[in-house]
């Protein structure tokens, strides 16, 4: 029915629903779905009036009918949205309108800022999908987090065969409130196939058009308008434009490729009437913008247009200390090589946490959100395997690239169809069963069938990087060139995006660097467009840029001059301390003790060459530890500075650690501790502060992050057998969470201390609740610790 | 809303203060490392806020905002809105980005995360004190409580979504609240003020009636934290 719908000029919605309650008598901060069920006649009325104004599709009172929402509210979600679909169903009655199923924003935030996570919430769409089976059409409204929406729309698709109409909210800057751009919106929507995009709610007729103008450049689908009636009055929440005035602004969006109008909060079934008789005399005008090869975050969208930088460092091959993190399930460590790369210059980077012994599924998830909520670049998904593939490619929110697919039939057909089906970019390697060809007119030819395989799928040419494979010069000189040659006539002949990694080039050759520097320019002037590299080589990252200055991409020379001009101010300033004490020999202590990080490393370097690591521990970082833990405790320091303190023997630490990677000493633990954030709280600064002074004894510790779930710590001390837990609370509400955590520890008869703290947290409450222990600083865990596990 | 408040400078004194800098001294290397943060805060920052002032109606199980579903119980809200006639409910935000700048501060330097934390701690103060000018100007014949938190004293912080629910804050100014009303984005408040015709007696506010008077850090300390 929706196709018919589109054949008509345009497509009219209803207006605003909440409007028309509020009229009735419904109080603020009732919930409205409830009316649905009981005074059904007022809803089949509001319908009814919106249908005679000329509505093509009324929206079914269900904008906030899920189980978050309703669950105070003694009806299931099933039985209001049964209601609510038949109430629209009955003022369809003897009309062509068609039934929307309306879907709002789950009304709590999803990970990273709040803690819903993905998985949740898509059950929670779902379920409400499931119920209005009824419904000619699914719509999803008034959306700000575009990580809600994909989870809305894969619960749609796999449950259900209606069509999908998608609307954001946007600001006047335009982006949602949770910073999602226009275009990072339509490349993923449109990507994971729905069937109408648009915008709702928040302005005006009059504010959104800008927004509209540059969703048109991002999408050919049709596009969705429904604005409020103007701003609302501060004082008053009154809404001022007039439905003529909302009439003739919605008129100046047909050359925009506007197919469906409604109206949003503030209008009613007059709006909708004005909407008719402006249309009535229009005719659409289909928006077809020649769309760019793109990728995106939730904020970022790389269009590659011009050479862009894949970090390569997120992966384990041939990186003890990745391994390691990996085994550990050290996250901080992963995110650091983020950051680096962010700062090093990296556009996109590149995920891959295949290793053996580990779930990488699980892994990748995990590091999956996690980058997500660190940094706004890009993410391309590098595994062999499908299932981990597909895992990433549904949490991930933007559009990735998947890296990679071949020639080979097994791997086009596990691959490519999950590409299609989340709307990525992939990566084609020229190989196949044959493995890879010497030759540039084969491997060509493999990635003219990669290709169009790929187009049989429905995957757009934009979104088909080749990648002809980097040879090492060592061992096959010959196929140096042979690989510039196909990727130039890849990108010529096929007109293709082009991708390849750089540093395979010069393995087994002295001064890697400067090989892997020339190979780079030559690749690019060949036409590269996707160098994967590591960012952090300055020359690799400068390679880029004066490319893209000598060929005037970069105009004016801005982004060059911005990279090199000035000395970077970076924020973090404690990361840069100076070096106050420029020559001057200082001893380790006084580096600790003043917390001067860089000297702290320094300085354990030059000890390694003579001293014995655990000696450096326990003879000078302990000692003065102990020292400016001590003036803490007597208010001759602050947090701050005992925090500077800690962060400097983190430094020498970590130096120690790098050496022992390479020494294979044992291991410098002194047993392992397991911290958490209790259920139901997310404040986990404090927590963190605990773990880096803790850290920095020699303890090893298992960090489960914030929000824990009771198992979840139970787990971790059988799992590294720990004999200490230190569980934290901030609320008054969480501090039942704690209770609880402990319950269980004790019921699992655990062999293991619980020390306890956070600012609402009592030494009484702490003996109430069975703690071992209450630690009313960061300084007294160290006392804790020390205790149960050796100084 | 409409009218855009720009914060342009941070307490910094308030924020050290927030940080466990007892003496609120700072050295040069803290203040460059303060600089710095506070510059990167304020361009994360994006000030939003929302209020809607209420008739009400006192009734045995508490205060009842008219034409609203929300009753605010208990009896501290009771005596916070004494001799009022109306009460605005009010909220702020600073937006998600500035949870992210805090959250990529921890992994790799802890005493950035902490400023940040706290200078943006301080900035939604200063935010709450701007909104609350702006209340002032809409209601001029009337004197103003200070503004009353949800969660404080023995008003339910189980209220926190219906509250925002009122302001149909999650639509309008992208502020939500956790099953266990934690507000996210996480630098936000939810408050009640109220506003009396009458001159309102002096306020009771401080340690005395405060929630953490056992255990306040401050209160240990032998000084307070201003509130």
């Amino acid at each position: 029915m929706f196709k018919e719908l589109l054949e008509k000029e345009f497509v009219i919605l209803d207006g605003g629903m909440g409007t028309m309650l509020q009229k009735s008598g419904m109080a603020m901060g009732e919930t409205p779905e409830l009316l649905g069920i009981t005074d059904k006649e007022l809803l089949i009325d509001i319908h009814r009036q919106y249908i005679k104004a000329g509505a093509d599709i009324v929206y079914a009172n269900t904008f906030g009918a899920n189980r978050y929402k309703l669950e105070h509210c003694g009806r299931s979600v099933e039985e209001i949205i049964r209601a609510a679909v038949d109430n629209a169903r009955k003022a369809c009655e003897g009309t062509n309108a068609h039934v929307a199923l309306d879907i709002g924003p789950i009304g709590q935030l999803l990970e990273p800022t709040g803690y819903l996570s993905f998985e949740e919430a898509y059950d929670i769409f779902k379920e409400q999908i499931l119920a209005g089976s009824d419904a000619d059409v699914i719509v999803f409204e008034t959306m700000t987090d575009l990580m809600e929406v994909k989870a809305g729309v894969l619960a749609a698709r796999e449950n259900s065969d209606l069509p999908v109409i998608c609307t954001m909210t946007f600001e006047e800057n335009k982006r949602t409130f949770t910073g999602c751009s226009v275009s990072s919106m339509a490349l993923t929507l449109e990507g994971l196939g729905v069937d109408a995009i648009g915008i709702n709610c928040s302005l005006g007729p009059k504010e959104l058009l800008p927004v509209v103008r540059e969703l048109s450049e991002w999408t050919t689908l049709p596009i969705v308008v429904k604005p409020n009636a103007g701003l609302p009055d501060p004082v008053t929440n009154q809404y001022h434009v007039t439905p003529e005035e909302f009439a003739s602004y919605m008129e100046k969006m047909i050359p925009y490729g506007v197919k469906i109008f409604g109206g949003c909060c503030g209008t009613n079934p007059d709006y909708i009437a004005a909407l008719r008789a402006m249309l009535a005399k229009k005719s659409y005008m289909k928006n077809t913008p020649a769309l760019l090869p793109a990728v995106c975050s939730a904020t970022n969208t790389v269009v590659i247009n011009q050479p862009r930088i894949i970090g390569e460092r997120i992966n384990p091959t041939g990186k003890k200390l990745f391994k390691e993190a990996l085994l550990n399930n050290d996250m901080d460590y992963i995110l650091n090589q983020a950051i680096e790369q962010v700062n090093g210059g990296a556009d996109i980077l590149d995920v891959n946490v295949g290793l053996p012994g580990i779930d990488e599924r699980a892994m990748m998830i995990k590091t999956v959100k996690e980058l997500q909520g660190i940094t706004d670049l890009p993410l391309q998904i590098d595994t062999t395997i499908p299932e981990v593939l597909e895992a990433a490619l549904r949490v991930y929110n933007g559009k990735p690239i998947v890296n990679s697919v071949n020639g080979e039939e097994q791997s086009l057909n596990a691959v490519l169809p999950l590409v299609k089906k989340y709307g990525a970019a992939v990566v084609g390697l020229t190989l196949d069963e044959n493995g890879i060809s010497k030759s540039a007119d084969e491997r060509f030819a493999i990635a003219k069938k990669i290709m169009e395989r790929a187009l049989e799928y429905g995957i757009p040419k934009r979104d088909i990087f080749i990648d002809c494979l980097t040879l090492t010069a060592s061992a096959e000189q010959e196929c140096v060139m042979e690989t510039l040659r196909a990727l130039k006539r890849v990108k010529e002949e096929l007109g293709l995006r082009t991708v390849l990694g750089v540093s395979n080039i010069s393995f087994g050759l002295p001064n890697r660097e400067l090989i892997n520097h020339n190979f780079l320019t030559m690749a690019l002037t060949y036409g590269l467009d996707l160098p994967i590299i590591n960012p952090n080589v300055s020359s690799m990252t400068g390679a880029v840029r004066s490319y893209k200055l000598l060929t005037a991409i970069d105009m004016d020379s801005m982004e060059y001059i911005a990279a090199y001009n000035a000395a970077k101010q970076p924020a973090q300033s404690g990361k840069k301390e100076s070096s106050q004490n420029g020559d001057k020999q200082i001893s380790l202590a006084f580096a600790v003790e003043a917390g001067l990080k860089s000297e702290a490393g320094k300085i354990t370097e030059e000890l390694l060459k003579t001293e014995n690591a655990m000696d450096i521990i326990n003879t000078m970082l302990i000692p003065a530890l102990d020292k400016t833990g001590d003036e803490f405790e007597k208010g001759k320091i602050f947090l701050p500075q005992l925090i500077l303190s800690a962060q400097a023997a983190q430094a020498a630490f970590d130096t120690i650690k790098k050496s022992m990677k390479s020494t294979q000493e044992s291991s410098v633990s002194k047993g392992s501790i397991v911290i958490a954030t209790v259920k139901g709280d997310i404040h986990d600064i404090g927590k963190n502060i605990v773990k880096v002074l803790l850290e920095n004894y020699g303890y090893h510790v298992v960090d489960l992050g914030k929000d824990v779930e009771f198992q979840a710590v139970v787990d971790a001390v059988k799992q590294y057998d720990a004999k200490l837990v230190g569980l934290s609370a901030l609320m008054t509400t969480t501090l039942v969470s704690m209770d609880r955590t402990i319950q269980l520890i004790r019921e699992n008869h655990l062999d293991c201390k619980i020390m306890v703290g956070g600012a609402v947290l009592t030494p009484e409450y702490a003996a109430q609740i069975g703690a071992d222990f209450y630690v009313k600083d960061a300084k007294e865990s160290i006392d804790v610790a020390k205790r149960i596990l050796g100084a | 809303m409409d009218e855009q408040i720009v914060i342009s400078g941070l307490n910094r004194s308030e924020a050290l203060r927030y940080m466990g800098q007892a003496d609120l001294s700072c050295d040069e290397r803290l203040e460059k490392l303060m600089d710095g943060c506070e510059a990167e805060l304020l361009l994360a920052i994006r000030p939003r806020y929302l209020y809607q002032c209420f008739d009400f109606t006192r009734e045995e199980d508490g205060i009842h905002l008219d034409g609203t579903s929300l009753t605010l119980p208990g009896d501290d809200i009771r005596n916070h809105l004494a001799g009022c006639e109306k009460a605005v409910l009010m909220c702020v935000t600073l937006s998600s980005d500035v949870d992210r700048i805090i959250r990529v501060a921890q992994l790799s330097d802890m005493l950035s995360a902490l400023a940040l934390d706290c200078l943006a701690s301080t900035a939604v103060e200063q935010l709450c004190d701007k909104v609350e000018l702006k209340i002032k100007q809409d209601f001029p014949a009337y004197e103003m409580t200070w503004r009353y938190g949800v969660g404080y004293g023995d008003l339910p912080i189980s209220l926190q979504r219906e509250f925002l629910m009122v302001l149909n804050a999650g639509k309008k100014i992208g502020l939500n609240a956790t099953g266990s009303n934690i507000l996210t984005p996480r630098k936000s408040v939810t408050a009640v003020i109220g506003l009396s015709r009458q001159k309102l007696p002096p306020a009771k506010r401080g340690c005395a009636v405060c929630n953490l008077k056992g255990t306040c850090a401050y209160r240990q300390k032998g000084i307070h934290c201003n509130v």
